[in-house]
């Protein structure tokens, strides 16, 4: 019996009159794959927002790997094991590629016997930067500036970053938003590779990408769960058809 | 007792003067103005030497107003709406270069001797106020504070420019999409901050003494009312130079050793339990 | 903007401290004094470079710990009479706990209120010792000891041997603060600059880095204002002035704020330039300001990004030519 890898319970939020969390449960086991969808202002970004730490729940419980996280910013729940993209690109734009991917391995050893080793002579880091470029596509732009990547190559670079983290749940904010179709099939083959150690959680827009990639969907309404089940389920309901996947066929 | 309340109280209301500006800029620009304080001592001199070659108070009143304003105006035309796309940082870094400048050009024109600026006679002399006798120039001065803190209420809570500032402090973008030309509110806000400071300065004339590099020790003031209160409110403004007015002065009459330190102390927890200040600005519930 | 390789950094480094010895030798009693106040500047200057450059933290009240270092040096030297070594140690470790009190409060605000807490704080501090009796006031105090290095034939009491032990202390700390600046310290204080949301995301407690980064700041600057104290045998609140902290900052945007090399070498220019100026006049802070604002409305890389940008153009034309 194993507790799930990333969980809500009853999450709550509101922003004066409006309700944009509304008692909100969720479980996602070790090694899920989970997506959250809903049409714009259903509040998923509060929700993700709300589980990644920034912001912090009028009630419920947010637990990662059975451990209550809730009291933790983003950097204590970062440190536990939960690494995050960004839905608009937020890179270190003065830095290679390599130095990025490097800086983010650094920041996750954290520890104060960081203070007189030096990060540039580090070949074991270098060398896990770079298989980490590889593993996003990025083995041959090591080299570059992250501000002057390409904006496909710097969504790659954006969960990129998050993997040098070690992380064991990883939450993806609409990895493939503004990407071609090529790109997006790219990133949807980057994610389909990623190791079951890490449990993944993905916010989309992107119906494909969410019946693609997820085993589960929780699909949210006015900041409430209004279902949740395999993506066939989800295809079949007629809920759902109603209220959202027919507004975006229209 | 009751003097040194009122002396808090005198106090607090020329730091609200000066400080009000630089919050409701603030507010605006999300930048502050650090040559405030020399605004402050440039409304000192010119209303000095105006007393000095009319011999009226409030000629010198008007005066050192009108060239703190324009002054302020000259400085925000000239390199501050300039810095706009460079951020704040700059403006702020630029402004306290300006200091320096401030501060030498007003030894060169004024000389380094300490001068005190002769109140009007008709405030001469002491009144009695809830049984003490007190200067009735330190109670003008109080009245005085009062007076611009209501008018700036009024015009802020119930005027079209009122409204216009307060939604450009809620949310600048949407205030400049409504088609409002937010440049030109920006510049009247300025402007009429700096005059408060140069109008500070007259009126602390008499209070204080006048000489080069008066300019600093108010400013930090100002600046700790700001930061407590709350940048952007003149609520905000108000209540903290209440509250670093009975600070700064019970703190010399009890605490002289430590009175600095108390005011680091109040600052230090106003940022820790309230790090938005106390009364600040933001969308009304 | 990554560092050039070291073997070349520490080159550059070693350079400028043979110039500075070169003009050691060759100038008379005044230029020594340069050189020690150049040595003393640049270490200060390279302790604010780690907050501006590196961490992205804009102090404008950095005098204070430069002050407070030459206070308690006097304070634990001469009133309590310890040994100058220790009460240097003891001096050094004020400063960092002076930022450590102060950071703890200033790190949690951002760009402008970080620049207004620290200008505040550090008025602050200048006027308690402006009104404090015990230390002299206004007039400050004079007679603080000097470190004893007999034992190894230096006489500090010497101008011209405290220049070139001031020197070394310079050269001393730029390989300190080379080494953290490079460590993964450095990289995640670079990190937390250029994007501090993100920095957060990735697991890094921000404000601890940017408290470690001021505390770091404040100790070397303390340690500046000992050997400043140690140089005059006084003390006064003229070395805690927003003044100061203005001239500093100047030096370390001339200097192109990152590089430590960088602001050492703006650390001398400014010192020639000011002797320069205040010989020429009493009001040589007008020229300061105007150069402080036109400096702010240009600055770009400051003296090191100049160099490096001149040596790309070098090493382009070469290449265009070899290709043609």
């Amino acid at each position: 019996m194993t507790a799930p890898a990333l969980a809500a319970e009853g999450l709550q939020k509101s922003f004066g009159a409006l309700e944009a969390t509304r008692s909100v449960t969720l479980a996602v086991p070790a090694g899920g794959r989970h997506a959250i969808i809903g049409p714009n202002g259903a509040g998923k970004t509060t929700l993700f927002n709300l589980l990644s730490g920034a912001l912090m729940p009028d009630a419920g419980r947010v637990l990662l790997g059975g451990t209550d996280v809730t009291r933790d910013g983003p950097d204590g729940r970062a440190r536990r094991g939960l690494a995050r993209s960004f839905q608009r690109n937020s890179l270190f734009p003065e830095m290679t590629v390599a130095a990025a991917l490097m800086t983010a391995s650094a920041i996750a050893d954290g520890g104060a016997a960081a203070f007189w080793r030096r990060f540039d002579r580090d070949p074991a880091r270098a060398d896990a930067a770079a298989a980490i470029a590889a593993r996003v596509g990025l083995a041959d732009q090591l080299g570059a500036l992250s501000g002057n990547l390409a904006y496909g190559a710097q969504r790659q670079l954006e969960i990129g970053l998050a993997l040098a983290t070690r992380p064991s749940v990883l939450l993806l904010d609409e990895p493939t938003a503004g990407m071609s179709p090529e790109e997006t099939r790219a990133m949807l083959a980057l994610l389909a590779g990623l190791p079951r150690t890490i449990t993944i959680l993905v916010i989309e827009h992107d119906m494909d990408v969410v019946f693609d990639l997820a085993e589960r969907v929780t699909v949210l309404d006015y900041g409430a769960v209004l279902l949740e089940g395999t993506p066939a389920d989800i295809r079949t309901s007629d809920v759902v058809r109603r209220r959202y996947l027919g507004e975006r066929t229209q | 007792m009751i003097i040194q309340l009122l002396n808090g109280l005198q106090l607090a209301m020329l730091l609200f003067l000066l400080s009000v500006g630089l919050s409701v800029v603030f507010g605006l620009m999300r930048f502050v103005n650090l040559a405030h304080g020399t605004l402050f001592m440039l409304g000192a001199f010119v209303g000095l030497s105006t007393v000095e070659a009319t011999g009226s108070f409030w000629l010198a009143l008007a005066a050192g107003t009108l060239a703190a304003a324009v002054a302020g105006g000259l400085l925000y035309l000239g390199l501050l709406r300039r810095l706009q796309p460079a951020g704040p940082l700059k403006q702020v870094l630029v402004t306290f270069g300006l200091i320096f400048i401030g501060l030498e050009v007003a030894r060169l024109v004024w000389g380094d001797y300490a001068e005190r600026l002769p109140g009007p006679a008709s405030l001469a002399g002491a009144t009695e106020i809830f049984g003490v006798y007190y200067p009735t120039y330190r109670l003008f001065v109080i009245a005085l504070g009062l007076a611009v803190a209501a008018l700036l209420h009024f015009g802020l809570e119930r005027t079209r420019l009122g409204a216009v500032i307060r939604a450009g402090v809620d949310d600048r973008t949407m205030t400049a999409a409504l088609g409002i030309d937010i440049d030109r509110v920006f510049f009247a806000v300025f402007v009429v901050g700096c005059a408060l400071a140069g109008l500070a300065g007259v009126v602390a004339g008499p209070v204080l003494s006048v000489y080069a590099g008066m300019d600093m020790g108010v400013l930090i003031l100002a600046l700790v009312v700001v930061v407590i209160g709350g940048p952007g409110s003149l609520k905000g403004a108000f209540a903290g130079a209440l509250l670093v007015g009975m600070a700064e002065t019970f703190g010399q009459v009890w605490l002289p050793e430590v009175a600095g330190m108390l005011l680091y102390g109040l600052m230090a927890a106003v940022l820790v339990l309230r790090p938005q200040g106390l009364l600040p600005a933001g969308p009304r519930a | 903007m990554t560092p050039p390789a070291s073997h070349s950094r520490h080159a550059v480094a070693l350079l400028l401290a043979v110039l500075a010895v070169g003009y050691w030798l060759a100038s008379g009693y005044y230029g020594k004094e340069l050189v020690a106040e150049t040595a003393i500047t640049a270490i200060l200057a390279m302790s604010l470079s780690l907050l501006v450059g590196q961490a992205g933290l804009v102090s404008l009240g950095h005098a204070a710990y430069f002050g407070i270092g030459a206070y308690a040096l006097a304070g634990f030297g001469q009133k309590l009479g310890w040994p100058p070594a220790l009460a240097m140690a003891a001096a050094v470790a004020v400063g960092a706990l002076l930022a450590l009190v102060v950071g703890w409060v200033a790190v949690r605000l951002a760009g402008v209120f970080f620049i207004m807490i620290t200008l505040a704080v550090g008025e602050m501090i200048h006027a308690w010792f402006l009104k404090d009796r015990s230390f002299g006031g206004v007039g400050g105090m004079s007679g603080v000891p000097r470190l004893d290095l007999s034992g190894i034939g230096v006489d500090l009491a010497d101008p011209a041997q405290f220049a070139l032990f001031a020197l070394a202390v310079a050269l001393l700390v730029y390989l300190l603060l080379d080494r953290l600046v490079l460590s993964p310290f450095g990289q995640t204080l670079r990190a937390i600059h250029q994007n501090e949301e993100r920095a957060r995301a990735l697991g890094c407690p921000v404000g601890r880095y940017k408290l470690a980064a001021f505390v770091v700041a404040g100790a070397v600057a303390a340690l500046a204002g000992t050997l400043a104290a140690q140089r005059s045998a006084f003390v006064s609140p003229e070395l805690m002035t927003w003044t100061l902290s203005g001239e500093i900052l100047i030096v370390v945007i001339v200097g192109g704020s990152g590089s430590l090399l960088g602001v050492s070498a703006a650390a001398a220019l400014w010192i020639g330039l000011r002797h320069q100026l205040s010989t020429m006049t009493d009001h040589w802070m007008l020229a300061m300001g105007v150069i402080f604002v036109v400096l702010v409305l240009v600055a770009g890389d400051g003296i090191d990004g100049a160099l490096r940008g001149l040596w790309r153009r070098i090493a382009a034309r070469r290449a265009a030519r070899r290709a043609a």
